[in-house]
């Protein structure tokens, strides 16, 4: 039995605590892409402009306040999801409306390398504590191990070199295909999108262009989800329970499955949930990679032309939803596992 | 180890007392005492001095041979030939500085002879750029984690011994820091402060240090109830003293496990900072090489091909020490 207020005030107190740190890194955030060296009036206006129009144009913006106003106002702005505007890369077009393109792209990925990787990880995990020290188990750690220190865009070049170009079965780069007609987007998810509009040769296009990407962040991912399941299913297998489960002549296979995976996969889930926090924000080397225009690509183009509303408003999205995930993967973990009490 | 149960030999008496010079006697010194300048984990308690060089040499048997599993050797020998590549790199690579960072022709050129692994942008050798970037790797990557050690140590000690509001101000900061993705945040930095070496370094000593902090703080909260804390505080150590001579030795294993996982960290972190262009572009970089590369890759895959490789070995080596680390210093934590 879940204690239901017990959770609530949890929940409470943990949301709590993330007010001083949310604030914290708008803080930072803020401080650090004010320092970048670009110059959103000059570049909004046209060439040459008179300083009645440079004021103006300072005053839309709001830089002609002190510091700390402008630091409130933009604290401000972001409930109300105005987010300022772009002004290196798309001139006037809105952050908020830039990121509502690109963020379900992003999230393609990485919902695919979560799922992928948790279904594959969760039983390699399980074989290599099933078969410790066998060669199965040297295997997989082996392979997780390469995981963790393989970087990940020479990867994503190999797996491009091979096959996009000696075996051309998928697309090399981008996230359609140049002669694609997108139809007006409804959702801006593209796989609702085209199911919605029927377009089943795009949806296939699509997925065609996610595979190879989605498949790196699945290689890293695993490293971690394997090393985690296998190392929780060592301890409970030598658990007592396991014992009586064999003794009152449970089938190994039931042993395993209905016993020690149940309760070894709780702290699982706080790595899969980390690692899906993580991909949302740290897909960009995988996107700039395999020119996958999503997030992270267009935080790389924003930082690299100091297009400094648009920085604030991507890292904004991206440590809010690391922290949120973090806080949901907490709950579930107590929802999980009775043993857990707050 | 029960004192009488040690068989002592009587010493042949020093036949004659040879003089060594004061710099051999402190080099031997040093290397006699290698261990317990390295790892505070090793100190046994007061023993004769006969028994303690026994002991010494049992523990010392007893650590070198949990680390020697066949993978920590090879990750040891790949660190030894990445450093020597680092060290040695004017004398090891084929071509000077000059050379490989000059504008020659013609660019992307194939594996040959006088190129081993190829041309890439601008004509320049593969090879002695591979070899050169393993001194720029180096160079980034230790007073990087050094930075951040320093810092994540004497915070997380203040944090964990102190307690109350340090402690919690502490942990706060170190929660805002830990929100931010690190690369996102390397990336956010160098776009503020400007890629400079001397800034790229100052940024991953920042990244890692909350982490530190943390690992530090959770085992100085353990230990500061064991009783030599009471002892040494009935002594009247003052709290400086208390923290870093007494709970610091006994906290400081988390930390030099991690410690060599984090320098592959840290290289694979900055590999990634380069293929983004945001590295320095006044060094040598495997990841710089890679980004320049990668618009060549199905004509010369080699351009990217062995710089990749090479981050993935030094990476690859410092995780595999990383590990056989862990097992000998926990082995309890062996195969988990």
């Amino acid at each position: 039995m879940v204690n239901k207020m017990g959770l609530i005030q949890y929940i409470f107190r943990r949301l709590l605590v993330l007010i001083p740190v949310m604030l914290g890194v708008l803080a930072i955030t803020f401080i650090l892409t004010r320092l970048m060296p670009g110059d959103p009036v000059a570049a909004l206006l046209p060439h040459n402009p008179t300083p009645e129009m440079i004021a103006a144009k300072q005053h839309e913006l709001g830089l002609d306040q002190p510091m700390i106003v402008q630091f409130f106002k933009y604290f401000g702005d972001l409930f109300t999801g105005n987010w300022g505007v772009s002004f290196a890369i798309y001139p006037n077009a809105p952050v908020w409306d830039l990121i509502q393109e690109v963020f379900p792209r992003t999230l393609d990925l990485a919902l695919l390398a979560v799922l992928f990787s948790s279904i594959i990880g969760i039983k390699t995990g399980k074989i290599s504590a099933v078969h410790r020290n066998k060669s199965q188990d040297t295997f997989f750690r082996g392979s997780a191990l390469m995981g963790v220190a393989i970087p990940i865009f020479w990867m994503g070049l190999i797996l491009q070199f091979v096959f996009a170009h000696i075996f051309p079965i998928f697309p090399g780069s981008g996230y359609r295909a140049a002669t694609a007609d997108d139809p007006t987007p409804i959702t801006y998810f593209r796989v609702i999108d085209f199911i919605i509009y029927g377009r089943w040769d795009l949806l296939w296009d699509y997925i065609l262009h996610l595979a190879l990407p989605a498949f790196c962040l699945t290689f890293i991912t695993i490293a971690s989800i394997t090393r985690q399941t296998r190392s929780s299913m060592l301890e409970v297998l030598q658990l007592d329970y396991i014992r009586t489960a064999r003794a009152k002549g449970c089938a190994e296979n039931v042993v395993i499955k209905k016993h020690a995976l149940k309760n070894a996969l709780i702290p699982t889930i706080t790595v899969i949930g980390m690692n899906f926090a993580g991909l949302l924000g740290g897909a960009v080397l995988t996107e700039f990679t395999f020119n996958f225009y999503g997030m992270g690509m267009l935080l790389i183009m924003a930082i690299g032309q100091s297009d400094y509303f648009l920085v604030s408003g991507i890292i904004f999205v991206i440590t809010i939803l690391f922290v949120i995930i973090n806080l949901v993967v907490d709950i579930i973990y107590g929802i999980v596992d009775p043993r857990i009490r707050y | 180890m029960n004192e009488t149960n040690v068989e002592v030999n009587p010493v042949p008496e020093a036949k004659l007392e040879v003089r060594k010079s004061t710099l051999k006697r402190i080099f031997s010194w040093t290397i006699r005492n290698l261990k317990f300048m390295l790892i505070p984990m090793s100190r046994i308690k007061d023993l004769s001095a006969r028994q303690f060089e026994f002991e010494k040499i049992k523990s010392k048997r007893n650590f070198l041979q949990r680390l020697r599993s066949p993978l920590t050797i090879l990750g040891i020998g790949l660190i030894f030939f990445i450093v020597t590549l680092a060290v040695f790199a004017p004398w090891l690579s084929p071509y000077t500085f000059k050379q490989l960072t000059a504008f020659l022709s013609p660019a992307y050129g194939p594996m040959s002879p006088a190129h081993p692994f190829g041309t890439g942008e601008s004509g320049r050798d593969i090879l002695g750029r591979c070899i050169y970037g393993a001194r720029s790797s180096l160079t980034i990557a230790l007073p990087a984690i050094l930075i951040s050690v320093i810092t994540g140590v004497i915070f997380g000690i203040i944090a964990g011994y102190y307690g109350r509001w340090i402690d919690t101000l502490i942990m706060r900061i170190t929660d805002v820091l830990l929100a931010f993705p690190p690369l996102i945040f390397a990336l956010v930095l160098v776009g503020a402060f400007g890629p400079k070496i001397e800034m790229i370094i100052a940024i991953y000593g920042l990244l890692g240090a909350p982490f530190y902090a943390r690992l530090v703080r959770g085992s100085v909260l353990q230990a500061k109830e064991l009783p030599y804390v009471e002892a040494a505080r009935v002594m009247g150590a003052s709290n400086w003293r208390i923290m870093f001579r007494h709970i610091l030795p006994n906290c400081i294993s988390p930390v030099i496990i991690s410690f060599s996982f984090d320098i592959g960290g840290i290289i694979l972190g900055l590999a990634g900072l380069s293929f983004l262009g945001f590295g320095d572009q006044r060094l040598i970089e495997w990841g710089n090489d890679i980004n320049k590369g990668r618009f060549y890759l199905y004509a010369a895959p080699w351009a990217s091909f062995f710089p990749g490789l090479m981050i993935f070995i030094t990476v690859l080596a410092f995780m595999l020490v990383g590990d056989g680390l862990r097992d000998a210093f926990d082995p309890r934590l062996k195969n988990l």
